[in-house]
């Protein structure tokens, strides 16, 4: 049995509109880890939350057994909006986690460089965002995340404003980076096959107030073949979970 | 690309000659149709003009010396404006409960014109300080409000870019919210410039000295002599145009990162 690192045990609200009920379960190291539900479902809320970035109303979130807390925890997050600095190249904007966290220049060159190259993109170090694609800034995000060497990774629907083919290779290239390094994975989509193409586990939320719908333990071997039967049972199986009215 | 460039930059080049061209034949046509001492033609000027470069004004103070002593004056009073305003506007625009418990103060303040403030001014201060005091008034709340405005303005991702790595507060402000502002403030910095010169006037009507630009005009309004107002006025257009074209050019090199949105 791997380690529990994440514990979520949280309930949330903004005012009197209750978008979190009573969510509870764990993420293992090396987990990849999918949170699929309706659009408006509370996914990006629970994201914030495990981030630290925001605080529960009620209960807590813990990662090795500490609050989550960015200054204290080693996170990293790629953001569903386009999160690239615009006044930063891309060189200088993956730089940026190792800046805040005062990693020795040479040291973080050299890490900056291996990024770069794990998604692809040298030859444009000097460019700013404006001059890039909406897919090469989601690379560029994935690369500011994997440069700090995460315990833990958040990606918020990273692939939302991608077009289908954009989308189907980002989702290649996340699977051969994550098979390569093996970081602990939560990512939140709405896009079923995707988390099913990419996850061990998938965790499904209702609508709001959300709670945990189900559960589904994804076994098949890599690289998933995502007209196989068998992708094919879960996937619909998940979704009519996700559509089912109540 | 380069070469599309520079042809629209002489094809622009070209129209703003003929822009100007139109606007003096329609200028002497006006002239000549009125036929009046008091609306001199752009020949007129242009010799009121050599004569005050050449022999200076009644006083025979140079005209060199008249745009210097302004240039002077609206640097001071800008330069206070700015060193005054950018920080005051971000610490409100960062601390927006300093803004909106200040409200009742700040916002009256800035919809007094300067001109208002000549007789407090007058009573208040001496000398160099009116010029000063006036000008700043006028590029003060610009500075002060585009800052203030653009905090509010900082993209919420980048902060949290910084935040999920860890960034404690001085780190945000420092390289998110400073850099995100900067074009914004630079913006309100022109505003503010263009403002200082329009008070020029009504700062050296009561500056005691009878050297400026603003003087020059009022110098000669006394001796309802327009062509030299005329040559005054268009001084203070001009250099604030040169200046405001410097402003451009290091804005744009500075602000390289930005994409190069136009409305064209």
């Amino acid at each position: 049995m791997p380690n529990k690192m994440v514990h979520v045990d949280v309930s949330m609200s903004y005012g009197s509109l209750a978008v979190l009920d009573k969510i509870a379960f764990d993420v293992y190291e090396n987990e990849f880890l999918a949170i699929v539900g309706p659009t408006g479902c509370g996914k990006t809320t629970m994201a914030n939350l495990i981030s630290g970035l925001l605080k529960p109303a009620q209960g807590r979130v813990t990662i090795n057994g500490r609050r989550a807390d960015p200054k204290v925890q080693n996170i990293s997050f790629v953001f569903q909006e386009p999160s690239c600095i615009p006044w930063r190249t891309l060189r200088d904007d993956i730089y940026i986690g190792l800046e805040i966290k005062g990693i020795d220049e040479r040291q973080a060159r050299k890490r900056v460089d291996e990024a770069i190259k794990l998604v692809g993109m040298e030859g444009f170090e000097e460019y700013y965002p404006h001059q890039i694609s909406g897919g090469m800034k989601q690379r560029v995000a994935i690369a500011r995340a994997y440069v700090t060497d995460p315990d833990l990774m958040l990606m918020d629907e990273p692939f939302g404003h991608l077009d289908a083919q954009t989308r189907y290779l980002m989702q290649i290239e996340v699977m051969r980076i994550w098979q390569k390094l093996r970081k602990t994975v939560v990512f939140i989509t709405n896009n079923i096959e995707e988390a099913v193409y990419l996850a061990e586990r998938v965790l499904v939320f209702s609508k709001l107030p959300a709670r945990i719908k189900g559960e589904f333990k994804i076994d098949l071997p890599r690289p998933r073949d995502n007209t196989d039967s068998k992708f094919l049972d879960i996937r619909s199986e998940i979704t009519k979970m996700v559509e089912v009215v109540e | 690309m380069f070469e599309k460039k520079s042809r629209e930059g002489i094809i622009s080049a070209g129209y703003n000659v003929f822009s100007l061209v139109v606007v003096l034949v329609m200028w002497t046509i006006f002239c000549r149709w009125q036929n009046s001492p008091f609306f001199p033609g752009p020949k007129a000027i242009f010799f009121a003009f050599v004569d005050l470069v050449k022999y200076g004004d009644i006083e025979g103070v140079s005209l060199w010396l008249h745009i210097w002593k302004s240039l002077v004056r609206i640097f001071a009073g800008f330069g206070a404006a700015c060193v005054l305003g950018i920080p005051l506007g971000l610490a409100m625009g960062l601390y927006p409960k300093f803004y909106n418990r200040t409200r009742a103060v700040i916002e009256p303040l800035r919809f007094i014109p300067p001109i208002a403030w000549i007789p407090m001014a007058i009573v208040l201060l001496v000398g160099f300080q009116r010029y000063v005091f006036l000008i700043w008034l006028g590029a003060f709340f610009p500075i002060l409000i585009t800052t203030l405005l653009s905090v509010a303005k900082v993209n919420p991702i980048h902060v949290n870019v910084a935040k999920v790595n860890g960034a404690n507060r001085f780190y945000i402000i420092r390289k998110i919210v400073i850099p995100s502002v900067l074009p914004d403030i630079a913006a309100g910095m022109r505003i503010g410039l263009g403002v200082a010169w329009m008070c020029i006037v009504a700062a050296e009507m009561i500056g005691g000295e009878m050297v400026g630009v603003g003087r020059l005009i009022l110098k000669y309004a006394e001796l309802l002599r327009m062509a030299e107002i005329i040559v005054g006025m268009l001084v203070i257009g001009i250099i604030g145009f040169i200046m405001n074209e410097i402003f451009i050019k290091v804005e744009k090199r500075i602000f390289r990162w930005r994409s190069q949105v136009g409305i064209e």
